[in-house]
């Protein structure tokens, strides 16, 4: 059963990444059709402004909710490297609970916000904005279920998150 | 008793969550929604700020660009030309490994923002060439590439110069071009020193290339080496935006390692990909937290109080620059770049306008010395990166780039105090400042 899930998990962590990677595609493909058009068919389309910066919110907001491994965030971990595995799983609980409950409190405003949004089309695809943003809630969901899963691990006692700077991109 | 404010608590709330190891970015955004929720505004505003700061900053997207620009470079086989090159033009001096090395990065400058990515690259084939038969120290290998790693995002394209263009509105076109003076001056510097040192310790020359393999190696050098050309002449002739400078790039990369070196695999290709994708993720995160942070800090007005106070005292342009660059060299041994970037430096940029100073100037003063901060232990994230790759205990290559952080912070000094140094060439393009 447990394998069962942690494949499981696997497996949608690959599909997220596929997600993630088609982001950055579109992306790439797009700015190459918007240099082409411009500077070689002298057409500058006005949409593909929109398409690059709308991937570029999703890939932040998706790749921080669901790719990125703790090992792989940004972190200040002086302190947190230099204690002992219990004190860091003491560390993992407090700060966890701290976020969930801060980005908990927050959620029904965030998703308030988001929704109101409706209201608002972008300027040339005429996409509502609330569909746009929505990735927002999907971050804030994402990251109240994995703090509360890093924390409940931590009070069960398996050992807390690693961390390493080398493998820290800029 | 009175209760501490919100901005306050706040602070508290950033510093303890961050020191107990939570990310930076998710640090940021919590405590920003503790200061919401004690002074009463509404709660919706940290989603408002994240979602309209990302959507609406154009020139952000520079950065997952040149990210991509850089990783798709070091699946191609395209680093490895390029040392080859530099192998004919400064392997024939002593320590000529150690030049290569240093020439290779200011090269590889011209094409990637991000000194990381850079020491990956480079490290992963000059190490090698450096340590074979015990040429030179493991540890001396790592110093110096980790040292020459830093010209890689002062000499332009360079991502934490779009930071700070997003943090200061100023323009990335004139802050790269002021990058290029300090970033040659550094490789001079380090060069110097290399030399000095493998004649102290006798380090190898290596073998002179026969004359008649130089047109061949150029040329097999020739694709990488024009990359930098169509990128600057792109942006500096006009015709593209830096962003767009940053995309044309990234798929001249894909063109030249796929196309015309053949050098990459599908299985690749998604990898590099993929590593882009989480680098973008991870710095985008930390651009998330500083965009809300920031909003609380203009709220609560403190660089316009500190602005006032600064320009209140007898407090010398000079002066200021100085005590800010000691600043951001303590912090630079405690804390990563892009944060002190992001939410140190806004700080203090009202008050270097109060007393006149040239924000071109001050930018690229701030990059020169946020990039010393990634070889300052005990927090030097390229310290890290060599200490890894070169299976070296940390201390070993903070001995050896001891010599190397020394000269860099003698080339900061000097742009520091002379601001010709840095402002002639933006000047020369039509800066007016």
């Amino acid at each position: 059963m447990q394998s069962k899930l942690t494949r499981l998990g696997h497996w949608l962590q690959r599909r997220a990444e596929n997600v993630a990677v088609t982001l950055l595609c579109v992306m790439f493909a797009t700015f190459i059709v918007q240099i082409f058009a411009r500077y070689v068919l002298n057409k500058p389309v006005g949409w593909s402004e929109e398409v690059i910066i709308t991937t570029w919110l999703w890939t932040v907001l998706w790749g921080a909710a669901f790719i990125l491994r703790e090992s792989e965030e940004i972190r200040f971990d002086i302190i947190y490297s230099a204690v002992s595995e219990r004190t860091r799983r003491v560390f993992t609980v407090l700060t966890g609970i701290a976020l969930v409950v801060l980005y908990g409190i927050s959620l029904p405003a965030a998703y308030q916000y988001v929704s109101f949004m409706k209201v608002e089309r972008s300027a040339y695809l005429r996409i509502p904005i609330n569909w746009l943003y929505c990735v927002f809630i999907i971050f804030s969901v994402a990251c109240i279920c994995r703090y509360c899963w890093l924390s409940y691990r931590a009070i069960k006692g398996a050992k807390p998150p690693e961390t390493d700077p080398a493998r820290l991109p800029e | 008793m009175t209760m501490p404010s919100p901005f306050t608590l706040c602070i508290v709330a950033i510093v303890a969550l961050g020191a107990l190891g939570l990310p930076i970015g998710h640090s940021m955004i919590a405590a920003s929604i503790l200061y919401l929720l004690l002074s009463g505004l509404d709660l919706g505003t940290a989603a408002e700020q994240i979602l309209n700061g990302l959507f609406n900053s154009y020139v952000l997207l520079a950065i997952p660009l040149f990210i991509l620009a850089a990783d798709l470079m070091n699946v191609g086989s395209l680093t490895d030309r390029l040392l080859q090159f530099c192998l004919v033009l400064v392997g024939r001096f002593r320590g000529g490994l150690g030049h290569v090395n240093v020439v290779a990065n200011m090269i590889f400058a011209g094409m990637s923002g991000s000194a990381i990515a850079d020491a990956v690259g480079i490290g992963r084939i000059i190490i090698g060439m450096m340590t074979k038969d015990g040429r030179y120290p493991v540890a001396y290998a790592g110093a110096i590439t980790a040292s020459a790693a830093i010209i890689g995002p002062i000499i332009p394209p360079s991502i934490p110069m779009v930071l700070y263009a997003l943090i200061s509105d100023t323009s990335i076109g004139y802050l790269f071009l002021g990058g290029f003076v300090p970033g040659i001056m550094l490789g001079i510097a380090f060069m110097v020193t290399n030399a000095t040192i493998a004649r102290r310790r006798n380090y190898p020359v290596e073998p002179p290339i026969p004359a008649r393999e130089i047109p061949r190696i150029t040329m097999r050098a020739f694709p990488a080496l024009m990359l930098p050309v169509i990128l600057l002449f792109g942006i500096y002739g006009g015709v593209m935006t830096p962003t767009e400078g940053a995309a044309a790039a990234a798929f001249y990369a894909l063109f030249a390692s796929t196309v015309l070196y053949r050098a990459v695999t599908w299985r690749q290709l998604y990898d590099a990909l993929l590593t882009s994708g989480k680098a973008t993720t991870s710095i985008g995160m930390l651009i998330a937290g500083a965009m809300v942070f920031n909003y609380v800090v203009t709220i609560e007005n403190i660089p316009a109080s500190l602005a006032s106070m600064m320009s209140g005292q007898a407090f010398s342009p000079l002066m200021f620059l100085l005590a800010v660059n000691v600043i951001l060299l303590v912090l630079g041994c405690l804390l990563e770049g892009s944060t002190i970037l992001l939410v140190v430096v806004p700080i203090f940029i009202p008050t270097a306008k109060a007393l006149g100073i040239d924000l071109v100037h001050f930018g690229v003063v701030v990059v020169v010395n946020i990039m010393i901060g990634l070889l300052t232990p005990p927090y030097g994230l390229l310290l890290f990166v060599l200490a890894n790759m070169t299976k070296q205990p940390l201390g070993a290559i903070v001995r050896e780039a001891l010599p190397f952080i020394l000269m860099s912070i003698l080339v900061l000094a000097i742009i520091t105090v002379v601001p010709d140094s840095i402002l002639w060439l933006p000047r020369l393009w039509g800066y007016k400042g």
